[in-house]
C-alpha cells in the first residue's frame, strides 16, 4: 500500500537553495491516509523491542518512586546545602523539552509557517509526555508528597491559602495550565485523524475505540469550519504560554537571592533554553520515526533545515545569556557572585559538567551554519542528543553549583547523586519512551488531515511545491 | 514469664510513679520510702506539665560538677549547670549534658550475670558475702582486691573504711586512663593539685593545657577567662599557648606556638632561665635537654610579658604532661611570684591520690604475682582502657573470682565472672568533691531503670549488709562535710546540691627540686614521629562511646564525627606523602595501630594526635565499629606523649571516608567571622582609625523598613565571638532541649546532620600555623527573612515578637526555604529519624517541643517553648515579663556567657548593652536580611613585640 506513496519523480541529487519541497510526490489522499495509518495496524519487531525496554524503564521508575515515597527523599543524594538536585533538574529539563510542541504547533501556526503541519503531531505528543514526566518531580521531591495539593489555591476550611509571594504556586498554576491547553490542543488536532482511523480500522473493536475518541467527526464543511476556528483560538491561547511557563519556572530560581540564581536574565534565558532543548528532542524523535515509517516524502530536508536553523538561533541566544550572566557576576563586584560564576562553576568540583554543558550547548549548534550539515541526519541526531545532554547539565549546574557553595564557606558541601537519583532519571526516560511508543502505535504520528491540506495547498501554488 | 530485671513499660511506669511520689506527693496512698528535694522551690504538689528542677552532680574522673536537672513528670529531660556550684557556675559541658542520653540508653546492662548464665543480685550478694568470701580470700582479705574509678566521695571512703575493718589486708586500686598523677607526683608525695584563678591573671602561658575545655574545673576557668575579655578595652588578658595538637584553648590563644613535648621542656627551661636571671637569686636548672630556646623571639617576648605582670601572670601545665614539665612550670610560677596569687596548691580530694600503691601498675603487678583471688571492679572499663601491652584483659580472665559492676556489658564485663548492672548517677545516691574540694551531693531523679546498683550498695554488700540504705548513709556522710544533723540543713543541702564553704585548704608547697633532675624527654629519631595520646573531646576515654549525641557532635577542632583519626599537620602529611583518609600504620614496641590520617592545620610538625575512646568491642551498639582503638598502641600507663613511633602508609589502596561537618576552612576573602586586634579596636574607639566592622545600623536602602512589629518584646540575640571558645556545649544543649535527632554516620557524611546550632570554625593565615575564629551559627531570625517569602505554603512565618517561626504541620518539604537561607541553618528530616527510638530513648525527649516527622523542615526557634512558658507564667502572676528572664538553652549551657538573649525593647538589658559596641555586626547583613542575631567581632590581644600575631 505504501508503495503508492513513493515519489513518482526522483528528488534531485544536489539540492540547491530554495529547492527542498515541503512534500515530495503527488500521492492521493487515500494513499496518504493508508500510508500514515499503517503503523496503527501492525507493530514491528523493533517496536516490540523498544517497547519492552521502555516498559522496564517505567517499572524502574515505579519501583524507585514507591521506594522514595515509602522511605523518604533521604534515599536521594540531596543534603543541606544542596536541597534541590536531580529532581528539580529533571523537572526543568522535561518542562523545557515540553516547550517545542506548542512552539511548533501554535506559535508557528500563527506565524503561518506551513512546514509545521508535517511534524506538529510528534512535537505535541512529545510535549504531553514530557509534561507528564515533568509533573512527577515537583510532587515527588516534596518531603511530604501526600500534601502536594496544599500548593494549589483551593478554599480550605482553615482559610489557608498558598503563599502567592513564592514562585512555587505560580509554578504549579503555570504547568497545569500549560498541560491542560497542550492536551486540548493535541486532542483537537487529533480528532479528524481519529475519524480516519475509525473509518479504516480493520476490526470492530478498533473501530469502536477510535469511534469513541473521534467524537462523531464526519468531516462536514460545518465541522471543519468550527474546527478551524477552535484550533486557531487554542493556538492563540497556547502561544503566550510558551513564553510564560518557563519564565515562571525560572522564577523558582531568580526570586531567590542565591548567587547563580539571583539574576534578571533568567526568564528569557530559560525560555530560549527550553525551546532549544525541545527542538533537539523533536529531532531526536523525528529522525528515527522518519526512517521507520518512511516519511521522507512528508518530512523532507526542508523541515530538518528549518528546525536546525531555529536551533542555531536558540543556541546563539543561549550563548549570549551565558556570557551576560557571567559578565554581570563580574561586573557586580560581589564576592559570592564572582566566586560562583568565575571560580566555582568553571574550576570547582562540578567543572566537568560545566565544560560539557558549554561545549555541547555553545559549540554544537555552530555546525548548523553549514547547509549541508543542517540536513545531514547523522549530524542532526548526534547534535540533538548532545544538546539534550548539555541542557540537562545546564540545569544541573544552575541548581547544584549555586547551592553547594553559597555565602558561608562553612556550609559548603558536595552533592553526590545516589543510585535512586540515577534510577529515577533513567526511569523517567523510560516512561517517556513508553508513552511515546504507545503513541506511535495507536495514534497517527503525522497529522494526516494537515498533510492532506498541505498537499492541496502546494498543488495550488506551484512556486512552493518544488518538484511536485 | 518476662524476666523481672527487664524494663517493661509497666515497670518503668511503676518506677516513675514512685519517683513522682517521692518527689512531693507525700499525701499519696503509697508510703514514700525516701524523699528527694527539688532545687529551688518544692511545689505543694507536682503539676503535670510543669517541669521540676533538682540539684545533683555528675562525677567525672573523680571530681564533681554541680548540675540542675529538669524533670517532667518524674523523668529527667535536660541537664543544666548549677549556677552556685564552683565547678559549673551555671554552665554544663558536653559530657554532663549528654549523660542524660546515657541514662536512657537501651544498650545499658539489664541483668546480673554469673559466668555465662543469668543470675540475680541475691546470688551475687550471697556469693560475695563475708561468710562466703572469707573462705576464698582469707580471714584478713589478703586475696581481695577492689578496683574503683578515681573517686573523691566521702561516702565511698567510709564504705571502704568499714570494709577495711572486715578485711584489713584487702587492697584498693583506682584507675581511669586519663587521670594522671603526674602533676601530683611533681609536687609532693601527698598528691597536691594546682588551683588557678584565671580571672586574676593578666598574662597566661599554657603549656599543653586545654584548661578552657577539659579538666575538672574547665567550665569555671572558661568563665573566668571570658570575664577578662568581655569588655576588651578594660583589662583584657593575653593568652599564649604552646601545644602539640590544636586544642580549644589553642584556638582561643592570642599567640600559639606549635611544639612537641621535648620542645615544651626546652621552652620552659629557657623561660625559667630568663625569669631566674632577672630575679634576685638565679638558680641553675639541672638536667637540661640541650635544646635551646633562649634566643627565640617568641620566648623572649613571652618571658618579658609574663615578668612585666609579675604575680598577675600564670603558667599552666597540661595535666598529663611529664612530671618534669610540672616541676618546671611550678618553678616558673614561683619565679614570677604568682604562686599564692594566680596559682596555689591543695591536697587532691581523690582517694589514694599520690600513693603509688593504689594505681593500676600496682594492681597489674599484684595480678601478675597471682595473689589475688577475688577482684571486684566497680565502674570503668579496664579491659579496654589500659595499654594493650599491660595485658590486663588476659590477667582479669585468669582471676578465679572476678566481678564487674558497670553500666554496660562491655569488654571488662566479658572478661569477668560476675557482672552486675550499675546504677546511673541520676538513679543513685552519692556524693563527691569538686576539684577544689567542695562537697557535692549526687541526688537521684529516678529509681534505677534497669535495677542497677551503685558503688556504695556493692561495697555494702561486700561488707555483708543485704539492704543498704544509701540515702541514710549519705546523710551520715554529709555530717562530716559540715551539714548539720537537723532535717532543715539536710534539705537545704539537697536543694542547693552542695555545701558552700567546703573546699579543702590551701597548702604551701614548693616544687620538688629533685624532679627537675629527672631525665628530659627525648625528641623523636629521624623517620619517626611523636604521638600524643589525648582525651577525646566527645567520648572522653571511651566511657561515653555509646552516646549518639556525643558521637554526632562535631569535634570542636576537627569537626570530625563518628570517628577518630591520626591528626597530622599539612607539612607532616607532605613529608609522609599522605592525603586525608589514607590509612596509616603506627608502630612502636612491636605493636601496630591502623588508623586513618586526617590533615589538620596547626598541629606540630612530625607529630600525630590520636584520641582514646574508639574501636570498642563491647555490647554497645552505637559504639561498635566506630574508629580505631588507640589503647592498642598506648605503650605505658601515664605516658601520654610517646616519641619514636614509626609511621607508614598501609599497603593497598585503603582509603577512609570521614564524616566531617565542615569541609571548607577558609572564608574565601569573605568576612562572616570578623576579628581584629585590640590596638586597632582601641584606635577605632578614639576615632584614629575608621570603624572596622560596620555597626548594626540599617544600611542604605530604597525599601521600607521591615514592618514594625507590635509586640512589647522583640526577641534578639547577641553573640560575642571574642569570648566564644568553640567548646560546643551549646550544640548539645540545643540537641537536648529541642529533641534534635541523631542521624548517624552515613547521613552526617552526606551533610545531613540536624543540629540547629552549629559552631563554624574558620582558619586564617598560613596553612601550617593558622589563627582560628569560632562562630556559633543558628537561625538569625531575619526581619526580612529570605526563607519566608519563598515558602509556597506559608509554613515559615514571622511572629509579632520577631521570631521566624516554623510551622511543622503546614510544611510540605519543598526545601525552598533552605535554598534561600544564606546562612544554611535550616535542617530537613530526610528520613523518619525518630521512628526507631526505644521506649527509654523516647523518655529523653522534651515534652515541650514537637518531635518532627519525616519530610518537614526545622530550625532554631530561639527556644520558643521557653519564651512562651515565661510569658504564661508572667501573665498568670500578673506581672510584666522581663526579656532577660528567659535564657535559651545554648545561652544557659555556655561556659563563657558568649551568648545573650533578650528583647530589643529593653535598652538596659545585657543583650542590648552589648549591642552598643562598635564591633557589633550582622552576618551577611549586606543582603538586607536584617538578622536579629548580631555578633561582636573577636578582639585579639597580640603582643606588639610579636608582629605577625603568632
Amino acid at each position: 500500500m505504501s508503495v503508492a506513496a513513493r515519489p513518482t519523480t526522483a528528488s534531485p541529487a544536489t539540492p540547491t537553495r530554495e529547492s527542498w519541497p515541503l512534500m515530495r510526490g503527488a500521492p492521493t489522499d487515500a494513499a496518504l491516509t493508508d500510508h500514515l495509518l499503517a503503523p496503527l495496524w501492525r507493530a514491528s519487531r523493533v517496536w516490540w523491542l523498544l517497547f519492552g525496554l521502555s516498559t522496564l524503564g517505567t517499572l524502574l521508575l515505579l519501583g524507585t518512586v514507591t521506594y522514595t515515597v515509602l522511605v523518604g527523599i533521604g534515599t536521594w543524594g540531596n543534603n543541606i546545602p544542596v536541597a534541590w538536585a536531580f529532581a528539580i533538574t529533571n523537572f526543568v529539563w522535561w518542562i523545557g523539552i515540553g516547550h517545542a510542541g506548542t512552539f511548533i504547533s501554535a506559535f508557528l501556526l500563527l506565524l503561518n509557517q506551513h512546514w509545521r503541519g508535517s511534524i506538529n503531531r510528534v512535537a505535541e505528543a512529545m510535549t504531553i509526555f514530557a509534561l507528564v514526566n515533568a509533573a512527577l518531580f515537583p510532587v515527588l521531591h516534596l518531603g511530604r508528597p501526600w500534601f502536594f495539593y496544599w500548593l494549589i489555591p483551593y478554599p480550605a476550611t482553615m482559610n489557608v491559602w498558598p503563599n502567592f509571594k513564592s514562585a512555587r504556586p505560580w509554578d504549579v498554576a503555570a504547568v497545569t495550565t500549560y498541560f491542560t491547553v497542550s492536551l486540548l490542543f493535541w486532542y483537537l488536532g487529533l480528532v479528524p485523524d481519529l475519524a480516519s482511523a475509525r473509518d479504516r480500522a480493520p476490526t470492530r473493536r478498533r473501530r469502536l475505540a477510535y469511534g469513541v475518541f473521534a467524537m462523531g467527526w464526519r468531516g462536514s464543511g460545518f465541522q471543519w469550519e468550527r474546527y478551524r476556528i477552535a484550533y486557531v483560538l487554542l493556538a492563540a491561547l497556547a502561544t503566550p504560554l510558551v513564553i510564560s511557563v518557563h519564565s515562571v519556572v525560572s522564577l523558582d530560581f531568580s526570586i531567590a537571592q542565591l548567587p547563580g540564581w539571583h539574576s534578571t536574565i533568567f526568564p528569557p534565558y530559560f525560555v530560549v533554553g527550553a525551546i532549544y532543548s525541545g527542538l533537539a528532542m523533536v529531532l531526536l524523535l523525528l529522525l528515527p520515526l522518519r526512517r521507520a515509517f518512511r516519511l521522507h516524502d512528508i518530512v523532507t530536508e526542508a523541515h530538518l533545515d528549518a528546525i536546525a536553523k531555529l536551533m542555531l538561533a536558540m543556541g546563539l541566544m543561549l550563548t549570549y545569556s551565558y556570557v551576560i550572566e557571567t559578565f554581570m557576576a563580574w561586573y557586580s563586584a560581589n564576592t559570592a557572585e564572582r566566586y560562583t560564576y568565575l571560580t566555582s562553576r568553571p574550576f570547582g568540583p562540578y567543572a566537568v559538567a560545566y565544560w560539557i554543558m558549554t561545549v555541547l550547548n555553545v559549540v554544537s549548534p555552530q555546525l548548523f551554519w553549514w547547509r549541508r550539515l543542517r540536513t545531514n541526519t547523522v549530524v542532526l541526531f548526534l547534535a540533538s542528543a548532545g544538546i539534550l545532554v548539555g541542557m540537562w547539565m545546564e540545569r544541573f549546574i544552575i541548581i547544584v553549583t549555586s547551592l553547594n557553595r553559597d555565602f558561608l564557606t562553612s556550609s559548603w558541601h558536595i552533592y553526590i547523586p545516589s543510585w535512586v537519583d540515577w534510577s529515577i532519571l533513567a526511569g523517567s526516560l523510560g516512561l517517556f519512551g513508553f508513552l511515546f511508543l504507545l503513541f506511535v502505535r495507536f495514534v497517527p504520528s503525522v497529522a494526516i488531515s494537515e498533510v492532506k491540506s498541505l498537499r492541496i495547498e502546494l498543488a495550488n501554488s506551484p512556486a512552493r511545491s518544488g518538484h511536485a | 514469664m518476662p524476666n523481672e530485671d527487664d524494663l517493661t513499660r509497666r515497670s518503668f511506669l511503676k518506677a516513675l510513679g514512685a519517683s513522682i511520689a517521692l518527689a512531693g506527693l507525700d499525701g499519696c496512698t503509697r508510703i514514700p520510702a525516701e524523699k528527694i528535694l527539688p532545687f529551688v522551690t518544692q511545689p505543694p504538689e507536682l503539676t503535670p506539665g510543669v517541669a521540676v528542677h533538682y540539684a545533683t552532680a555528675m562525677v567525672l574522673d573523680g571530681y564533681a560538677t554541680g548540675l540542675v536537672v529538669e524533670a517532667h513528670e518524674g523523668r529527667p529531660t535536660k541537664i543544666e549547670g548549677n549556677p552556685d556550684h564552683p565547678a559549673s557556675l551555671g554552665a554544663a559541658g558536653v559530657l554532663e549534658q549528654a549523660s542524660l542520653l546515657q541514662l536512657y540508653d537501651p544498650n545499658r546492662a539489664k541483668r546480673v550475670r554469673s559466668g555465662g548464665a543469668p543470675s540475680t543480685w541475691q546470688s551475687f550478694t550471697t556469693a560475695m558475702s563475708p561468710a562466703a568470701l572469707r573462705q576464698r580470700v582469707g580471714a584478713r582479705g589478703t586475696g581481695l582486691a577492689l578496683l574503683l574509678e578515681p573517686t573523691s566521695s566521702p561516702l565511698i571512703a567510709s564504705a571502704l573504711a568499714s570494709l577495711q575493718t572486715l578485711y584489713p589486708d584487702m587492697s584498693v586500686y583506682y584507675y581511669a586512663p586519663l587521670v594522671s598523677d603526674a602533676s601530683s607526683a611533681a609536687l609532693t608525695a601527698d598528691g597536691l593539685v594546682p588551683q588557678y584563678d584565671i580571672g586574676a591573671a593578666d598574662v597566661i602561658l599554657s603549656v599543653g593545657s586545654d584548661f578552657l575545655a577539659a579538666g575538672p574545673f574547665h567550665l569555671r576557668y572558661a568563665r573566668q577567662f571570658a570575664d577578662r575579655r568581655r569588655t576588651p578595652l578594660t583589662g583584657m588578658n593575653r593568652l599564649y599557648v604552646a601545644e602539640t595538637g590544636f586544642s580549644v584553648t589553642g584556638a582561643t590563644a592570642d599567640h600559639r606556638l606549635r611544639c612537641r613535648s621535648a620542645e615544651m621542656e626546652a621552652l620552659l627551661e629557657a623561660l625559667l632561665d630568663t625569669l631566674a636571671a632577672a630575679s634576685a637569686n638565679p638558680r641553675a636548672i639541672p638536667g637540661k635537654s640541650g635544646m635551646s630556646f633562649s634566643s627565640s623571639p617568641w620566648l623572649t617576648a613571652v618571658a618579658d610579658d609574663l615578668r612585666a605582670h609579675g604575680g598577675n601572670s600564670l603558667v599552666i601545665a597540661g595535666e598529663r604532661l611529664a612530671p618534669r614539665v610540672h616541676a618546671l612550670v611550678a618553678a616558673c610560677n614561683d619565679a614570677l611570684g604568682s604562686t599564692g596569687r594566680t596559682i596555689w596548691y591543695t591536697r587532691s580530694p581523690l582517694l589514694g591520690a599520690g600513693r603509688a600503691k593504689t594505681n593500676m601498675s600496682a594492681l597489674a603487678e599484684a595480678l601478675h604475682g597471682g595473689g589475688i583471688d577475688t577482684l571486684v571492679c566497680i565502674g570503668g572499663n579496664p579491659s579496654y582502657a589500659t595499654p594493650a601491652s599491660l595485658g590486663f584483659a588476659a590477667m582479669l580472665k585468669r582471676v578465679p573470682n572476678s566481678a564487674f559492676i558497670g553500666l554496660y556489658e562491655n569488654e571488662t564485663a566479658r572478661d569477668s565472672r560476675w557482672f552486675v548492672p550499675a546504677a546511673h548517677y541520676l538513679e543513685s545516691w552519692g556524693d563527691a568533691r569538686a576539684y577544689d574540694g567542695t562537697y557535692s551531693i549526687v541526688q537521684p531523679l529516678v529509681q534505677p531503670l534497669y535495677g542497677g546498683k551503685s558503688a556504695v550498695e556493692v561495697l555494702s554488700a561486700l561488707a555483708g549488709s543485704r539492704s543498704a540504705d544509701p540515702r541514710a548513709m549519705m546523710k551520715e556522710s554529709s555530717l562530716n562535710a559540715g551539714v548539720a544533723r537537723d532535717e532543715e540543713s539536710w534539705s537545704a543541702a539537697l536543694r542547693r546540691g552542695f555545701v558552700p564553704g567546703s573546699p579543702v585548704a590551701r597548702v604551701t608547697a614548693g616544687p620538688r627540686p629533685e624532679l627537675l633532675r629527672s631525665p628530659a624527654s627525648t625528641s623523636s629519631a629521624a623517620g619517626s614521629i611523636e604521638v600524643v595520646f589525648d582525651r577525646d573531646p566527645r567520648v572522653h576515654d571511651g566511657s561515653f562511646a555509646n552516646n549518639g549525641w556525643l558521637q554526632e557532635l562535631p569535634d570542636p577542632v576537627t569537626k570530625l564525627t563518628w570517628d577518630n583519626a591520626a591528626l597530622v599537620s599539612p607539612e607532616t602529611a607532605r613529608r609522609l606523602a599522605i592525603t586525608n583518609g589514607d590509612v596509616l600504620l603506627l608502630r612502636r614496641d612491636g605493636r601496630t595501630l591502623r588508623i586513618p590520617a586526617l590533615i589538620i592545620p596547626g598541629i606540630a610538625s612530625d607529630a600525630a594526635i590520636v584520641h582514646f575512646g574508639y574501636g570498642r568491642t563491647g555490647a554497645e551498639e552505637v559504639a561498635k565499629d566506630v574508629g580505631a582503638d588507640v589503647y592498642q598502641l598506648w605503650p605505658t600507663l601515664g605516658a601520654f606523649t610517646v616519641s619514636g613511633v614509626l609511621v607508614e602508609r598501609a599497603a593497598g589502596t585503603d582509603h577512609h571516608d570521614f564524616a566531617i561537618t565542615q569541609s571548607h576552612w577558609t572564608m574565601e576573602g569573605r568576612d562572616q567571622a570578623r576579628s581584629e586586634t585590640l590596638d586597632t579596636y582601641r584606635n577605632e574607639q578614639r576615632g584614629v582609625a575608621p570603624q572596622g566592622p560596620p555597626s548594626s545600623r540599617r544600611q542604605l536602602t530604597i525599601y521600607d523598613p521591615p514592618q514594625r512589629l507590635e509586640s512589647p518584646h522583640q526577641w534578639a540575640m547577641t553573640i560575642d565571638l571574642g569570648t566564644c571558645i568553640g567548646c560546643s556545649a551549646c550544640v548539645v544543649a540545643c540537641q537536648s532541649e529541642n529533641n534534635i535527632p541523631v542521624v548517624g554516620r552515613d547521613d552526617v557524611a552526606k551533610s545531613r546532620e540536624m543540629h540547629w546550632l552549629r559552631i563554624d570554625r574558620y582558619l586564617e593565615g598560613p596553612a601550617e600555623d593558622p589563627r582560628a575564629v569560632t562562630q556559633p551559627m543558628l537561625c538569625q531570625h531575619c526581619e526580612n527573612a529570605p526563607c519566608e517569602y519563598v515558602c509556597p505554603v506559608e509554613a515559615t512565618e514571622h511572629s509579632p515578637d520577631g521570631l521566624n517561626e516554623m510551622i511543622y504541620n503546614r510544611c510540605v518539604g519543598t526545601r525552598f526555604c533552605s535554598n534561600n537561607c544564606p546562612y544554611k541553618v535550616r535542617r530537613f528530616n530526610w528520613f523518619d529519624y525518630n521512628a526507631h527510638l526505644s521506649e527509654t530513648e523516647q523518655m529523653a525527649k522534651n515534652p515541650d517541643v514537637t518531635v518532627r516527622e519525616r519530610g518537614v523542615m526545622e530550625k532554631c526557634t530561639f527556644c520558643v517553648q521557653r519564651i512562651r512558658e515565661a510569658e504564661i507564667s508572667a501573665a498568670t502572676a500578673g506581672r510584666p515579663l522581663r526579656g532577660d528572664e528567659i535564657k535559651t538553652a545554648c545561652q544557659q549551657a555556655c561556659p563563657t556567657n558568649a551568648i545573650v538573649f533578650g528583647s530589643l525593647t529593653e535598652r538596659d538589658s545585657d543583650m542590648m548593652r552589648r549591642r552598643e559596641e562598635s564591633r557589633l555586626y550582622g552576618v551577611l547583613s549586606e543582603l538586607g536580611t536584617e538578622p536579629r542575631v548580631r555578633y561582636l567581632a573577636r578582639i585579639r590581644n597580640p603582643n606588639p613585640k610579636l608582629e605577625d600575631g603568632r
